[in-house]
């Protein structure tokens, strides 16, 4: 009998059938621990609890299993009484377990899948059932202030990797009862935890259907960080661009849920991912609302700007420097082209070495451990420094050009935002240095295009700039006070109000 | 495959000669003079970037900031060519801020300049163009003002110019569209070489290093220059040509010795064209408030009365300028160059077209009245003069 139909088989009446079935499923595995025993010494009835070491709380197994099976004397004489298995099974389940929650399973697949997950499992002799204690209890990380995305105000709290920590969290901040919370496994093999949460009546018609069904496309052995699902139900797989947003904060995924998105949380990974995704959410942060907002305003068209330079400065340096010399104002061309008097390069070849050698050093930076960093960036600066101008090899310019363009890539709030946007700055650096700005205003109309064709679960990507939506204008380029804010996001079509109209504080003179 | 020959269009399009910044001989000024036999003379002054950037460039040693260098041909486009010939870089006119003209070029005729210089895709229609009395390549070559480079110098003696409003701002733009315009003729500023210049290691030859100024204006018949305005009379001229800025008024104290300064500070200009009887005249309409800056009377008049005197005298001062303007323009050089056809034509179309066969007879005859009124300010909060007369 292969495995596939011992596991489809049901629980044997025989207390010692089941405990050989379930250790040769699986495999005499050296963590699986067996626990035989008589329910207060008699030994009518003897039960097995099995579970695997490591997954299971074994400070609650003994109190509120094994203690109170073993000590109880108080129903000794009723036990005696029953005979048939039923009755024994519920008075396990009434009388004399103390454990919150308890099921039970007929079929060895459900049997071995709770254990598995850290469930403990209670056969009885002559109970054709098998009861799944739920014992789950393995140690996690304790809840600390993300390393990705840091605030000067707001919240320290950031997800862990497990997945009832991290619903927990979303669900401290959201004491809505419309709030919906779906799990599922994905993975064939790994069977990880997937939950899906959002509030029912903010979301877009039609939007959860969407996201389920994505997700139960989904046939992958296994799931070990929420990216294997990123890239499963991405709108564009081939697209420099991501159209879904991952992020360690739970305010930043509350925020999201409450304007009508939907978050899915995986086990495993502090990254919980938000759909749908518009690409202008990349350059806000959550610090964006807890500031005031001419702040906040402020710092988000620092942002803007900071993704325009990280984008194009290289290709309009290249372009301006070798093909439209007229449009550099005359003292600044004399400039440039004094520094680049020695550089032996062509001034594409000496941007790409220098972009080329920026990116190795962040990479280096990024890999090493963290004591060893700091020769990193002593190194580094040699390279795009002061000692190759010094060398003759680049000239000062540019040295200013890809370290403005290297900051402002890192004043981008999303790591992985702002590395697609630094994908995208190669070709049009390639395209201006060979034909000028015709190059450059082809491959710039030619992304343009392609994030415009962009959706993310049915909504535009680049909205709501294009297409424009005025009234979503006060949390896009700037952000308004929240007074000002009276709608939601118009993709929430039911129930557009999201504070009430007048709430400038006017306090009396 | 794609990357491949991504990296092989970047190899190739990185070594095979392409024009990059460190590859131009950027011309800062030119000069066009007269050679022998008719040809012309090309100066050209162009920047070298290692020295014109000062002590902190990279390879730069201690040398000239430019470098001048004269070519000779048959046409202006020849000459240039000539100098491309022994110069190590393309030379390249992108950034040429000024086009200095020798008056003997000018009277000649300047047509060959106005054509090269608006049909070339290279030069900018913004480069100021002037003449000078001397040669030009002595203009060119001359190591002038506060910038490091000369023709940067020359482009920023034009952005400042209507502190002075002595000579008009001219570039290409206006040359060309004056002279292509129907009935309209050109007008240039024009330089002089002054010794104004003090040299630190002799500071009592006062004045010994040559500085270019500008110096009045230029006014042509078609493409021939005619004759010339001095600063005076270009002060006059220029309320007709563009805005006057901040000029500056010197008169003398009412009854006794002294001066007083007047700056103009907001000025109206309306020139009303009339027509009666076929009769065309003008009627030229000034208003502008100036400030007294300066007052060097030791008078004993009122500040009030003062101020009434200096305000006539500001006007007279202003509407003379105006009519030795006129003078000169309408008897001596028999040229429309203040625009008054050009006026004449925007307020009356239908008559314009009989007229203007005629109109360089017709403007001969035109009468101009100018009436001028100042309103003079005190800027400062001192209302008695400040120098006591002595008793």
């Amino acid at each position: 009998m292969n495995l596939k139909e011992q596991l489809e088989q049901d629980v044997f009446i025989r207390l010692k059938q089941n405990v050989d079935r379930i250790q040769n499923i699986l495999g005499h595995s050296s963590d699986l621990v067996k626990r035989e025993f008589f329910i207060m010494d008699n030994s009518d009835f003897e039960v097995t609890v099995i579970f695997i070491d490591g997954l299971v709380d074994e400070n609650q197994i003994d109190k509120t299993i094994l203690s109170p099976l073993l000590n109880n004397n108080r129903n000794l004489q009723f036990l005696n009484e029953l005979t048939k298995s039923e009755e024994i099974a519920q008075a396990l389940t009434k009388k004399l377990l103390l454990i919150p929650s308890i099921n039970t399973v007929i079929k060895f697949q459900d049997a071995i899948d709770e254990l598995l997950a850290g469930s403990t499992l209670l056969f009885v002799d002559h109970c054709s059932q098998a009861f799944v204690l739920s014992t789950q209890g393995w140690d996690s990380r304790g809840i600390e202030e993300p390393q990705t995305e840091t605030v000067i105000r707001g919240p320290r709290d950031g997800f862990v990797e497990s997945i009832r920590v991290n619903t927990s969290l979303i669900r401290r901040r959201i004491r809505d009862p419309m709030f919906r919370l779906q799990s599922m496994k994905i993975g064939e093999r790994s069977k990880t935890d997937v939950a899906i949460a959002y509030i029912d009546g903010l979301v877009r018609e039609g939007l959860v259907e969407e996201v389920l069904e994505r997700l139960n496309r989904i046939k992958i052995d296994a799931i070990l960080e929420s990216n294997y699902i990123e890239e499963l139900i991405d709108d564009a797989p081939t697209s420099p661009f991501l159209t879904v947003q991952g992020t360690e904060r739970p305010d930043k995924i509350c925020a999201g849920i409450y304007e009508g998105k939907v978050a899915i949380i995986v086990d495993n990974t502090p990254f919980v991912l938000l759909v749908p995704t518009h690409f202008w959410t990349f350059l806000n942060t959550s610090d964006d609302y807890y500031t005031h907002f001419m702040m906040a305003s402020f710092n988000r068209l620092i942002r803007y700007m900071a993704f325009i330079i990280s984008l194009t400065l290289p290709s309009m340096f290249v372009m301006l420097v070798s093909f439209h010399q007229e449009m550099i104002p005359t003292p600044l061309a004399i400039t440039i082209a004094a520094g680049r008097e020695i550089v032996p390069l062509p001034i594409l070849l000496e941007t790409i070495i220098m972009e080329f050698s920026f990116e190795l050093m962040r990479e280096a930076g990024l890999r090493m451990p963290k004591p060893i960093g700091q020769a990193v960036s002593i190194v580094g600066s040699l390279i795009i420094g002061q000692a190759a101008v010094e060398a003759g090899l680049v000239s000062p310019i540019m040295v200013i050009v890809v370290a403005t363009t290297g900051i402002a890539s890192f004043a981008i709030p999303n790591y992985f935002a702002s590395f697609s946007i630094r994908l995208i700055r190669f070709p049009i650096l390639i395209a201006s240095g060979t034909l000028g700005l015709l190059g450059f205003s082809t491959i710039f109309v030619v992304v343009l295009i392609h994030a415009l064709s962009l959706r993310s679960f049915g909504e535009p990507y680049l909205a709501p700039i294009f297409p424009f939506n005025s009234s979503d204008q006060k949390d896009t380029m700037v952000r308004a006070p929240w007074w000002a804010i009276e709608k939601r996001p118009v993709d929430v079509k039911d129930d557009p109000e999201r504070d009430t109209k007048g709430q400038k504080p006017t306090p009396k003179k | 495959m794609i990357i491949f020959s991504v990296l092989l269009l970047t190899f190739c399009v990185g070594f095979f000669g392409k024009e990059e910044i460190d590859d131009l001989a950027l011309v800062m000024a030119v000069g066009i003079d007269k050679g022998e036999d008719g040809q012309f003379w090309i100066t050209a002054q162009v920047a070298r970037p290692a020295d014109a950037r000062g002590e902190a460039s990279v390879g730069g040693t201690e040398g000239e900031a430019t470098w001048t260098a004269t070519g000779e041909g048959k046409t202006i486009f020849e000459a240039i060519r000539n100098i491309a010939r022994f110069s190590s870089r393309r030379v390249y006119w992108g950034h040429n801020s000024i086009i200095v003209v020798s008056e003997e070029v000018a009277r000649d005729g300047i047509v060959d300049v106005i054509d090269f210089f608006t049909r070339n895709n290279e030069l900018r229609m913004r480069t100021w163009i002037v003449v000078t009395e001397k040669k030009a390549n002595e203009v060119v070559a001359v190591k002038t003002g506060l910038e490091v480079i000369p023709g940067i110098s020359l482009d920023r003696l034009f952005r400042y110019s209507p502190l002075v409003a002595e000579a008009p701002r001219s570039d290409v733009m206006t040359l060309s569209a004056a002279y292509v315009g129907e009935h309209t003729h050109p007008y240039l500023a024009m330089v002089n070489l002054r010794s104004r210049g003090v040299d630190p290691e002799h500071p009592r030859e006062f004045g010994s290093i040559p500085q270019v100024e500008l110096s009045g204006t230029a006014i042509f018949r078609d493409d021939q220059m005619v004759g010339k305005l001095d600063p005076r009379e270009s002060s006059g001229f220029l309320w007709f040509v563009e805005d006057v800025g901040t000029a500056v008024i010197p008169l003398s104290c009412p009854n006794e010795e002294g001066t007083v300064t007047i700056e103009l500070r907001e000025n109206r200009f309306k020139l009303t064209p009339k027509y009666k009887k076929g009769q065309v005249s003008f009627e030229a309409a000034i208003e502008t408030s100036a400030d007294l800056v300066e007052l060097g009377c030791p008078t004993e008049l009122e500040h009030s009365e003062i101020m009434d005197i200096l305000k006539n005298d500001a006007e007279d001062y202003i509407k003379e300028s105006i009519e030795m303007m006129i003078e000169k323009v309408q008897k001596e050089f028999k040229v429309d160059a203040i625009k008054l056809g050009r006026t004449f034509q925007a307020k009356y179309p239908q008559y314009w077209v009989e007229l203007k066969d005629d109109w360089d007879e017709i403007f001969l005859g035109v009468d101009l009245d100018i009436t001028v009124k100042v309103e003079l300010n005190n800027p400062q909060l001192l209302e008695n003069p400040t120098r006591k007369s002595k008793d």
